[in-house]
């Protein structure tokens, strides 16, 4: 058994502070994930659901991953 | 198929079109996967090209089975992309952390408040941060199930929710869900106690 290192105990901070009341989970960021990363190449706006896709990426490090890897894929396709 | 666009490709009817129509929409969505599997997965020395095909095979029915589910909010291959993503990243996950013993996590994250200790750096007020950590601790020993504090721990310990899922016997969403109610019962915790994100955020400098 080990202590949180200094850095998981940022994480938990973080995590904490980003709570908000009404978060998407993985499967309704799932359902935006491919018009959030086409509307951030693109520099476009993004409206409420989009902005909770953004606030699930913040605190979801597997999402996350999955939204770099498509953006990456997007951008060599363009 | 091949003379078009791909734009121009209304992929869900092609796709549900039946002979020829529909085998080269599939033919040619797997090879538009197929590319865009080995675009983010070519530096990964653990995977292979027997298994970009398994991935890609795998993506490809995912997205047959659930053409009902596509809503025109973004490209079609964007979409079938995020698919194939999210099919090839959970397996590699799941790989990765297959060792991981429940048994050890558990017995861990009962005890999560024991193994929260103050980050070291000096240039804070430690007497504060103190103070800070100390609710957390107690909203961590009386607010939290056991359940709870393990999947916390889990997570910061950087396990994704597919392995704790698979371990658990629980769903991704389930678990995500769980660990949004701890998060939301911490943070009530140390706002009734005064401690707010801006005062945490100060204290901590996060």
């Amino acid at each position: 058994m080990s202590a949180l290192t200094p850095e998981q105990m940022e994480g938990l901070f973080r995590a904490i502070q980003l709570t908000r009341e009404h978060e998407f989970d993985c499967s309704e960021c799932q359902n935006h994930l491919g018009e959030f990363t086409e509307k951030q190449l693109a520099g476009l706006p993004t409206d409420e659901v989009l902005a909770r896709v953004a606030h699930h990426l913040s605190l979801c490090p597997q999402c996350s991953e999955e939204f770099v890897a498509l953006e990456k894929i997007l951008r060599a396709n363009d | 198929m091949t003379m078009m666009v791909e734009n121009e490709i209304n992929w869900p009817e092609a796709l549900r079109a039946s002979g020829r129509e529909s085998s080269a929409a599939v033919d040619a969505l797997r090879g538009i996967l197929l590319n865009g599997l080995r675009i983010v997965l070519r530096e990964r020395s653990d995977v292979g090209e027997a298994q970009l095909e398994d991935f890609t095979q795998e993506a490809l029915l995912r997205v047959l089975e659930r053409l009902d589910q596509f809503a025109g909010r973004s490209k079609f291959t964007t979409w079938a992309h995020a698919i194939a993503v999210n099919t090839a990243f959970t397996e590699l996950r799941r790989k990765r952390w297959q060792d991981v013993s429940l048994d050890a996590l558990t017995a861990d994250g009962h005890r999560l408040q024991e193994l929260m200790v103050m980050p070291d750096d000096p240039g804070n007020d430690d007497e504060e941060r103190a103070q800070v950590l100390e609710v957390l601790r107690q909203a961590v020993a009386e607010k939290l199930s056991d359940k709870q504090r393990v999947l916390i721990l889990s997570v910061l310990r950087g396990i994704p929710f597919d392995q704790i899922v698979q371990l658990s016997g629980t769903t991704r969403n389930s678990a995500y869900k769980l660990f949004h109610d701890a998060r939301r019962a911490l943070k009530h915790h140390l706002t009734t106690a005064g401690l707010t994100s801006e005062v945490i955020r100060t204290v901590f400098a996060l």
